[in-house]
């Protein structure tokens, strides 16, 4: 690791100004920052802690909405009462992520900062090619090992795989990240990849995460976090699904679904095809299974990744059936 | 038989804290006597030490799999703060060549750790040695290498690699099992691979090297502290006296921490350079490729049987992978040729040169992936011939050796599959793959047999009976967790006739009396007995001089005999004194009564204990004499398969095993649970990933490398069908460590074949292959 | 060859086992590597350094954390708990621990104290409720001997015994 000088913010004006040093990283977690700057990906000259700043752990919700504190550690708001009966989606989410210890650690908005694991991205000394890490350099993904690589939202200069569990809950449900003086949706903060694969969020100089909001709905409530993976515990998803149902009166006609990809993609995966087709649908087995496989229009594979699109439509319909199971 | 089952563990029983009196003794339960120092963060593991003046040092490793170092520029690195030194192989101080495992001597004069010819992505090329830890890694990264690259050979599958090297005495031939096999009226062939997996002991690899004068004390964890002393020793040409290895803990071998590797040479290198003692240990990432995991296998296994599913015939054709420049031979037929009576048998065995790391041992090398050959081929008989599985290998039961043609010495495999059949309730089974499910969940019950030879060899230790009446035993052997403080404890308790509170273990200092490698499951065996045979002799100077010496209390008795227990001595009839140990001592003026145990032959000389204790060419055959020894299991494993998603968790397992008799159940029972949960791992997870452009390892760490994590096991339920076994251990005993895992993955793969009816043949059974 | 050692160290004070220390670091040394190369609490285990193990897991301000990705300097003013802390001055056992013991919970011994501080945490939390729940949130301390169900069968004892 390089050294790097570290600044500890009282404030999160001093926060902000901070960030404005050159090379200056925020530290929160430290889960993807000390990591990555052990791989040699992370370079800080400065490391700005953050951890001690007062007042930005709070987690607050009613029925109406959910707003958590960008410092509130992912431990803390999936044992949340509020956020497990509000937004079970987002508890289970949190719950499947990584392992107690590190969500202990993880704060929830430097969650939203987490960065993919692709092997090629994390090994520097080895790959020199990686155009997240050193644009223009190539991407050495391609055509190496790909199984967990992403099928959707990918480009010629990266196919790195968003690994998180929690945006995509929050992708889900329309959450909104605050940003100081702008607010924007999470589906909107991650970016895909493109020809600028190392711009992976809309986040400014100077600008720093403050909270998260989630509005409440009724699909919200009635939401899971499907997380299907090799290892029972303690790994990023093979394919997930956030997913929340809102049935009509009769109890089998579908009002409202909400569906997101996790582990296939380049960023948390809105799948609005699925959403639109079941809308308004009676909730059976067959219509569900086959309109779960809209979730990979456009998907391409990369050899090894190909079951990904066998894999997540599955996780889709399993998630919407459980939900519809539990009327 | 006993039936341990962890359900009914909970409930606290006798053996709890401290244990008592019989949990003491050889078979009780006693708990780990090392367990307190573990469980408080006492112990100090080898590279723990804390010493004055410790450098730290970093290897640098190529990024190319194959061709040559071209130059290496060390300026930014050596101007880095803290930076003491760099390593290249320009720089490095010269090392001679040392001998091999076997105690071949050595090829070339001199050996470079660091290469200038590199073989396989990860090879050490380059070292920084710096006043911190975190000062050595950033120069580390300063180190610019440029390479003339060359084509590698990534893996058998490599186009390059051809058929590779036969290895004639792997060859192993009875009857004509090619006619017999063309005779068959049913024939089952097919080919059946196991991919590059690794030992990942949680401990990494590393040591601290500190030179005093000619003298070299090196901190490291060893599975064979005198083999690994000795490399030392002819490494930088000093007496092997001269070399001290201190290995008190060891955080997890499985067969990978038993010989002295290059960091180790460079480390002592780098201490010797300096004049300070210097730290090394690789990161995990460098675990996955400064040393050898087990070797990718490929089988193919046809078997002629008759519509009884009688076999008449076993041909095997087996290959492993191995380095460009080592040698590795990972025994592939070495349960295909025992398992079943066949009349008819051929096996031969390639290895083919890659660019990789030599690979080295992994938990029963060879049986493992023997097993998975031939323990799925013969399920899938049994689904060819309509016959249960179980039956089938009852139908095959090989009442002799078939290979050696003599006696079992013992080989309660018969017993193990009917106590495991039991007491998992087989006979419940129905026998239609994709016939059980529960919800989305397709439900597969699966059996295998597994079998590990008994390797013996010779050990040496020292007991002391002190003046305070504790018992002190020595002995150059270690502890990786297999229980040995335990069970000499308990040997030395029994033996002299003290409680195993009074007894103190040492181990893991080369300076003690000698031992071989703690490895091939032996160890147990070797060092129960020569601390019997040390404590014993021990416990007769005792008695002797209670019987002889004048000052006794003992002397008027004119006794023939006296009888030591719990600490104390008394006449056979319990008319005479009764006094402690340490009056004993203390009336006849002694401060210790001292005893060396050595098990090996009585005319051995200073060389062959040498040999015997620095190599491993002494090993006794398991086939020695009129018999065959070997450890055998059974088992049998519940998964179930996700029909939408693929994924295979294992719910339920019953494995009963026969290692003999148990010098220590509760301590074996867990090694057994380890190797099946191992097992689990190298049947589910467990993959080494190349990038084939690349010819390297890109999961080398514990996130992408998949090892299973409790989440992953269910209960583990053991039965011990042993009985002591004479032949082939002083007190009974036949190996426990490699035992366990041989037979759990192919149990697996059948199971996954009942619940899906989906052959996979190719480990891991990953979630891919099923959907 | 030179000697220099310019990097730039800052002064911390880390308040463990109830004790504090002082220390002179630079800011990228990790808690890990301060436990184990400056403090001589080698209890504290490294396994990855990168969080994929478990085998560091300490507890900061009562809650357990992994030390490797800590940085020392991040946790001045905390409570850092190690396994040395663990028992009582008395020398007496956490439940946890003896309970590792009465179940043999471990082989190597290398991850143990890294599942020991877990467990206390696990029960701490009220997520060793089940069997399954244990299994899972102590899935976080990989165990490469394999003492898993013994670990759920220790975790569960201790539990009860927590709760009684």
């Amino acid at each position: 690791m390089r050294d790097f000088s570290y600044v500890r913010a009282d404030s999160i004006e001093a926060a902000r100004k901070a960030t404005a040093l050159p090379g200056a990283m925020l530290l929160a977690g430290g889960t993807t920052l000390v990591d990555l700057a052990k791989c040699g990906v992370a370079q800080p000259e400065t490391v700005v802690d953050i951890t001690h700043l007062k007042g930005l752990d709070t987690i607050s919700v009613d029925a109406g909405r959910a707003t958590l504190g960008a410092l509130a550690k992912m431990s803390h708001v999936a044992d949340h009462a509020g956020i497990k009966s509000h937004f079970p989606a987002v508890s289970e989410a949190l719950w499947q992520a990584a392992s107690a210890q590190l969500r202990n650690m993880a704060t929830v908005g430097g969650n939203l900062m987490q960065r993919t694991r692709c092997p090629y991205f994390r090994d520097p000394s080895n790959f020199s090619a990686c155009n997240k890490r050193e644009p223009g350099s190539g991407c050495s993904a391609i055509g190496g090992v790909t199984r967990g690589h992403a099928v959707l939202g990918t480009s010629q200069a990266c196919i790195a795989m968003y690994p998180g569990d929690l945006a995509t809950a929050l992708v889900a449900f329309d959450a909104t990240v605050h940003l100081g003086q702008r607010v924007l949706k999470v589906d909107d903060f991650f970016l895909l990849p493109g020809d600028t694969p190392e711009r992976e969020h809309d986040i400014r100089a100077g600008e720093m995460i403050t909270a998260i909001e989630i509005p409440g709905s009724a699909a919200a409530r009635r939401s899971t976090y499907l997380k299907v993976r090799d290892r029972q515990s303690y790994e990023f998803a093979a394919a997930s699904a956030a997913v929340g149902l809102e049935l009509e009166a009769d109890g089998r006609t579908i009002r409202d679904l909400r569906v997101a990809l996790g582990g296939v993609a380049t960023k948390p995966w809105r799948a609005r095809a699925v959403e639109e087709a079941l809308k308004g649908k009676v909730l059976d087995e067959d219509t569900v299974r086959k309109a779960s496989g809209l979730a990979m229009e456009g998907a391409v594979d990369h050899g090894a990744n190909h079951y990904k699109i066998e894999l997540a439509p599955r996780v889709v319909a399993r998630a919407i059936l459980k939900l519809g199971e539990t009327a | 038989m006993t039936v341990h089952n962890i359900r009914h563990a909970n409930t606290r029983h006798a053996d709890s804290r401290h244990g008592d009196a019989s949990d003491g003794a050889v078979g009780g339960r006693l708990s780990r006597v090392d367990g307190p120092a573990k469980i408080t963060g006492a112990a100090k593991y080898a590279f723990e030490q804390q010493l004055d003046g410790l450098a730290h040092a970093v290897m640098v490793e190529a990024t190319i799999a194959a061709g040559t170092v071209r130059a290496i520029d060390t300026r930014a690195a050596e101007t880095a703060p803290g930076v003491l030194l760099v390593l290249t192989p320009d720089t490095i101080m010269e090392i001679k060549g040392a001998s091999d495992w076997l105690g071949n001597p050595p090829t070339q004069k001199t050996y470079s750790p660091l290469a200038r010819t590199v073989t396989y992505s990860g090879q050490h090329i380059a070292a920084v040695v710096a006043e911190t830890f975190e000062q050595a890694v950033a120069a580390a990264a300063l180190v610019e290498v440029s390479y003339d690259e060359t084509p590698a050979i990534v893996d058998l599958s490599d186009a390059k690699a051809g058929d590779g090297i036969p290895i004639d005495v792997m060859t192993k031939e009875w009857g004509d099992a090619e006619a017999a096999f063309a005779a068959a009226p049913v024939r089952i062939c097919a080919a059946y691979n196991t991919q590059r997996e690794y030992q990942a002991a949680m401990e990494p690899h590393g040591l601290i090297a500190r030179w005093q004068g000619e003298e070299l004390t090196i901190w490291e964890p060893s599975q064979w502290l005198d083999g690994m002393a000795r490399t030392y020793a002819e490494w930088f040409g000093v007496p092997f006296e001269n070399v001290r290895l201190v290995s008190p803990y060891i955080g997890g071998g499985f067969g990978s921490k038993a010989l002295a590797l290059a960091h180790s040479a460079v480390a002592a290198a780098s201490a010797k350079m300096l004049g300070r003692p210097v730290k090394l240990v690789l990161t995990r990432p460098q675990n996955f490729t400064s040393y050898g995991g087990r070797a990718a296998t490929r089988q193919t296994v046809t078997i002629g049987a008759g519509r009884d599913g009688k076999i008449q015939s076993i041909v095997h054709r087996g290959v492993n992978e191995t380095a460009v420049d080592g040698m590795w031979v990972e025994p592939l037929a070495s349960v295909t040729s025992i398992m079943y009576a066949t009349p008819n048998f051929s096996s031969k065995q390639n290895v083919v040169r890659v660019n990789t790391v030599v690979p080295g041992a992994k938990r029963a090398p060879g049986e493992n992936p023997s097993a998975f050959g031939i323990e799925c081929a013969i399920d899938e008989l049994a689904y060819e011939v309509g016959v249960d599985p179980l039956e089938i290998r009852l139908r095959n039961y090989a009442e002799q050796d078939p290979e050696a043609k003599k006696a079992w010495s013992t080989r309660q495999l018969r017993e193990a599959f009917a106590a495991g059949a039991e007491r998992f309730g087989w006979s419940k089974r129905s026998p239609k793959p994709r016939s059980m499910r529960d919800g989305h969940q397709l439900i597969g019950w699966g059996v295998a047999a597994g079998t590990y030879p008994v390797r013996r060899a010779y050990g040496e230790a020292i007991v002391r009976i002190l003046a305070d009446g504790s018992v002190e035993v020595e002995s150059s052997s270690i502890d990786m967790g297999q229980g040995t403080y335990t069970i000499l404890a308990q040997t030395a308790a029994e033996t002299v006739g003290v409680p195993a509170d009074d007894v103190v273990v040492k181990l893991g200092d080369s300076r003690f009396p000698r031992a071989g490698v703690a490895g091939g499951s032996r160890l147990a065996g070797v060092m129960t007995g020569a601390v019997y045979k040390a404590a014993t002799s021990a416990l007769d100077q005792f008695v002797g001089l209670a019987i002889s010496d004048p000052r006794s209390p003992f002397h008027a008795l004119q006794a023939n005999t006296l009888v030591v227990a719990n600490g104390r001595i008394t006449a056979p009839r319990g008319d005479g004194p009764d006094v402690s140990i340490a009056e004993l001592l203390a009336s006849v003026g002694r401060d210790r009564i001292e005893a060396t145990g050595d098990t090996m032959p009585a005319n051995s000389s200073a060389e062959d204990r040498y040999k015997n204790y620095t190599t491993i060419a002494t090993s006794v055959p398991h086939t020695e004499g009129d018999y065959s020894r070997h450890s055998w299991c059974a088992h049998f494993i519940e998964v179930r398969v996700d029909e939408d998603f693929g994924t295979v968790r294992v719910s339920r397992v019953v494995s009963a095993l026969d290692s003999g008799r148990l010098y220590n159940p509760k301590l074996a029972e867990s090694q057994w649970k380890g190797g099946i949960i191992m097992g689990i791992g190298q049947a589910l997870l467990e993959e080494g990933i190349v990038d084939r452009r690349h010819g390297r390892i890109v999961n080398n760490n514990l996130a992408d490398y998949l090892v299973p994590t409790n989440a992953d096991i269910p209960d583990i339920e053991v039965i011990s069908v042993g009985i002591p076994d004479l032949h082939s251990s002083v007190l009974g005993g036949k190996g426990v460590g490699e035992l366990a895992i041989v037979g759990v993955a192919p149990a697996i793969a059948n199971a996954v074949f009942h619940a899906t009816g989906k052959r996979v043949r190719d480990l891991p059974i990953t979630l891919e292959k099923l959907i | 060859m030179t000697d220099q050692t310019t990097s730039i160290t800052i002064p911390i004070h880390l308040t463990i086992n109830g004790r504090d220390h002082s220390l002179n670091v630079e800011p990228r040394v990790t808690l890990l590597d301060a436990l184990r190369d400056r403090l001589d609490l080698t209890g504290t285990k490294k396994g990855c350094d990168h969080g994929q193990c478990g085998a560091c897991t300490v507890h900061v301000d009562g809650e357990r954390v992994l030390a490797c990705l800590t940085l020392a300097a991040q946790v001045e003013g905390r409570e850092i708990t190690t396994i040395e802390g663990l028992a009582g001055a008395d020398g007496t056992l956490d439940a946890v621990q003896a309970a590792f013991l009465e179940q043999d919970a471990f082989q190597c011994g290398y991850c143990t104290p890294g599942q020991i501080m877990s467990a206390v945490a696990c029960i701490r939390e009220g997520h060793a409720g089940s069997d399954d729940e244990i299994r899972e949130y102590m899935a976080g301390n990989l165990c490469r001997c394999g003492a898993y169900p013994n670990i759920v069968a220790a975790v569960r004892q201790a539990a009860l015994e927590v709760a009684s």
